[in-house]
């Protein structure tokens, strides 16, 4: 196992490195001035200018590449041109807090779409079915913007259970955490609890049918045991994979819930930095973010075979 | 010149000190969070011109001399200026015992080195470009010696778009955009910046306020900190703002929705402030390319446009109507070219079209969506060219882009549209550089002016007698409304609010958390 996770760790150098390139032209071809952005309304074009000659952003942007490469050969991804500090302070700033609102959302998903979408399949075509369904519908299609901003005339003003906004960092004050983090979750754990439990209700459904489930309730066994050890077992391999997939978009996809409540996390960051063509921040946060999702995908093949031994990569 | 201003300063300040007691704060602590509504890229004051790091920058930092309430130059960390008779030498005397907030007293050898700084790194570093050098004779004594006499030096220096703010002498080789954790003098110090999230700033203890005043006004005056912290929260959703007022969390916000005042002024715990004349609403015409190009094509745009529409877009409602380039309540207002202001008078437009030779070729309007005004105001100035028979077409990018697409006159454009705030707010000497070399934004054919406007600037700039060169500004202003180098359609109100406990907090260029404290 060891070895297949050193060849899968190489073998995603190459992906990155083409990502770098990509993002690296992409940031570039994109017409803007970051100086421009920098300066602000009202600026003048020669205040514009000067910041383009102190940040350097009129050498040649091929010598910008070849400065970018040069830096990154030594880890040194770079300044931000927006923030004054270093692409790799900033991003390991914000990616914890991205991460532990993406925790505590995956937590909220698998709890509601993994928990809806089991009972659905175990209720088919009765109300409770029927009623997990539609609230899973409603979650897929209500834009989390709106129902953060339902949530914050609810909760926020009309109740004063939760705070409108800001952030509280979770290992400062972990109560304080959770009552900013949990307005945020929610309304980005709904989405995909709804895809999760959609998910979830037709591969159980599937395997409800199969031969082996059925041999399991011959032979009497309780139907706890049936469901939770042969049937959900079964079904996580699908489920897994989309379990990935949600993870990446909580990720990548956190970026109007954490503009919404104000977290400082790494959605926000990453498209403050395109707004505002940040190269350096864009080509070294989108370069960390990809090798973490790089990652992520790793740990899911992983996941793979100690859920199911018959899967095996070394061959 | 420069000898009547500082007797007139000094006379003030005795006449303050001798005849009022200086603010107190009537009740001292507690956190004032403040909702702004823009990131913050950077707190080095120096190398940035964005609104929000100085509204927060300039709670932390001082400068030799500011803006009062009028905008009128005051003396800040100089306790007396004089001027040589040959116009060539100011000569500061620092106020004593001023500390920084890393417990080191100012010297004279700080503000060189703050000097040397903004000359390297200064985002408006040409206001020193008169400037032979600078040299301090005496640990209280800071003197700048000019090239030649700049009879609008002082209004330069005084600026507050990007002030020379005093810092430590160690930082004087710190790059630009790179002085993260600031030092200043001012009354509030620095505690911790999460950029995207928060700033916090505490109550400097060690503070020495500017006893030739009584009260704060402008940047600048007699400044207390009654606060214990103040927390500029980043909020950049507006609803989100309008919350946060509601429930308490924010004691006080910047750019309130329009839409949410009549409901917020039902509330008895909320305060509403509108802050008037934010910025003036505008567009510019690229006269290097067809048929902008055209003064008379120009002049039928001009006639066909009703400002009152335009604005109540661009403002949602907001606003008042402004001929020119300055506000009425500014020293420097003048209504010259009203003539060719608001005419709404299609008839007009469509005979200067015919005038001009005008044969539906496109018109582009460049304009953004990151900024509403810009956008909605583009969008109603086009419907109304589209109802003379002009064939207006939007370009909608983002505002980076538009601004580099503005600066080269070759990019399929014709009216850009931006919003001037901070330059009218300096006066009028600021706000007409927009529309002279190297600044220009109407993009003149081979970026060579018209030779009228060039003449009256160079005399707002030159001329020895302060009448004189307000002339020379209503005759620039007037040739730019009659030439059409600039459409300005009005100006934005800002609306502010605080809860209604926050007392003392005035709406000025920036939210000022001197002198503020919260009622018992």
């Amino acid at each position: 196992m060891l070895g297949v996770l050193i060849r899968r760790v190489l073998g995603a150098l190459p992906v990155l490195a083409i990502v770098s390139l990509i993002t690296f032209g992409m940031i570039h071809m994109i017409p803007g001035d970051p100086a421009a952005a920098i300066a602000g309304m009202s600026a003048t074009a020669e205040q514009i200018a000067n910041i383009r000659t102190d940040l350097g952003l009129d050498q040649p942007v091929l010598d910008q590449l070849w400065h970018w490469y040069a830096n990154l050969a030594h880890g040194d991804l770079g300044r931000s041109l927006l923030l004054g500090i270093p692409v790799m302070t900033a991003t390991l700033q914000r990616l914890p807090v991205t991460l532990a609102l993406s925790a505590y959302a995956l937590v909220l998903t698998l709890v509601l779409g993994l928990g809806s979408g089991i009972v659905a399949a175990l209720k088919r075509n009765t109300w409770i079915d029927q009623a997990a369904m539609v609230l899973a519908m409603i979650g897929i299609s209500l834009p989390n913007f709106y129902l953060g901003l339902l949530m914050i005339i609810l909760f926020a003003v009309d109740l004063g259970w939760l705070p409108t906004g800001g952030y509280v960092p979770l290992w400062q004050n972990p109560i304080g955490w959770l009552a900013t983090s949990t307005m945020p979750a929610i309304s980005l754990a709904l989405l995909l609890a709804g895809l999760l439990a959609r998910i979830t209700r037709s591969t159980m459904l599937e395997v409800l049918r199969q031969d082996y489930i059925r041999t399991a309730n011959a032979k009497g066994l309780p139907r706890r045991q049936v469901v939770l050890k042969h049937a959900l077992a079964n079904a996580l391999i699908p489920i897994t994979t989309v379990v990935g997939i949600i993870i990446s978009l909580l990720i990548s996809g956190a970026v109007v819930t954490e503009t919404l409540f104000s977290i400082p996390g790494i959605g926000q960051l990453l498209t403050q930095a395109v707004l505002n063509r940040d190269y350096p921040m864009v080509q070294g946060g989108l370069l960390l973010t990809t090798a973490l999702l790089v990652l992520i995908n790793i740990g899911i093949d992983v996941c793979y075979a100690l859920l199911d031994p018959r899967i095996r990569y070394d061959g | 010149m420069k000898h009547e201003f500082l007797a007139s300063l000094l006379l003030f300040g005795l006449a303050s000190a001798a005849n009022a007691e200086p603010f107190k704060c009537p009740h001292v602590g507690g956190d004032l969070v403040f909702g702004q509504e823009a990131n913050i890229n950077t707190l080095d004051q120096m190398a940035s011109a964005t609104i929000s790091t100085r509204n927060i920058a300039m709670n932390i930092y001082e400068t030799l001399m500011t803006r009062d309430e009028n905008n009128n130059p005051i003396l800040e960390l100089a306790s007396a200026m004089t001027e040589a008779p040959d116009h060539l030498t100011f000569t500061f005397k620092l106020r004593p015992n001023i500390v920084f907030h890393n417990g080191k007293k100012m010297t004279s050898a700080d503000v060189v080195a703050s000097f040397d700084r903004y000359a390297k790194v200064g985002n408006q570093r040409s206001i020193l470009n008169n400037v032979k050098g600078w040299d301090a004779p005496d640990a209280e004594t800071f003197v700048i010696h000019m090239k030649v006499a700049q009879p609008t030096f002082i209004e330069s220096l005084s600026s507050f778009s990007v002030p020379i703010v005093i810092i430590p002498a160690e930082e004087r080789d710190v790059p630009a955009m790179q002085l993260t954790k600031p030092i200043g003098t001012g009354p509030f110090e620095l505690v911790e910046s999460v950029p995207g999230s928060f700033v916090k700033l505490k109550r400097y203890d060690g503070y020495q306020p500017n006893t030739a005043f009584e009260q704060k006004t402008g940047f600048g005056g007699y400044k207390q900190a009654c606060l214990d912290t103040v927390t500029f929260r980043i909020v950049t959703e507006p609803g989100a703002r309008v919350a946060g007022l509601k429930t308490g969390e924010l004691q006080a916000v910047e750019d309130l929705p329009t839409k949410s005042v009549p409901d917020l002024k039902k509330d008895p715990n909320i305060t509403i402030l509108p802050l008037l004349n934010w910025w003036i609403q505008i567009a510019i015409p690229n006269t290097s390319a067809p048929p902008t190009d055209n003064v008379t094509f120009r002049r039928a745009v001009q006639a066909a446009l009703d400002m009152d529409e335009i604005m109540d877009a661009a403002s949602d409602g907001n606003y008042k109507l402004n001929v020119g380039f300055q506000y009425p309540n500014q020293p420097d207002y003048t209504d010259a070219g009203k003539a060719t202001y608001n005419l709404k008078d299609p008839a007009l437009a469509k005979k200067l079209l015919a005038e001009s030779g005008y044969h539906n070729e496109p018109v582009v309007l460049l304009t953004d969506k990151d900024y509403a005004p810009m956008y909605n105001s583009a969008l109603v100035m086009q419907q109304e060219l589209q109802a003379v028979g002009i064939n207006a077409q939007m370009k909608v990018v983002d505002w980076p882009t538009s601004v580099q697409m503005s600066q080269v006159s070759d990019t399929s454009w014709n009216f850009f549209f931006t919003g001037w705030g901070t330059q009218p707010a300096l006066g009028a000497l600021a706000t007409m550089q927009f529309l002279a070399d190297p600044n220009a934004v109407y993009r003149p054919k081979g970026d060579k002016g018209d030779p009228e406007l060039i003449a009256a600037w160079n005399d707002m700039n030159n001329l020895p007698e302060a009448k004189d060169r307000q002339a020379a500004y209503a005759k620039m202003q007037q040739i730019t409304l009659e030439k059409v180098f600039a459409i300005p359609f009005g100006s934005l109100t800002k609306v502010q609010g605080t809860r209604a406990n926050v007392k003392g907090f005035v709406p000025f260029r920036i939210p000022r958390m001197s002198n503020v404290w919260f009622s018992n």
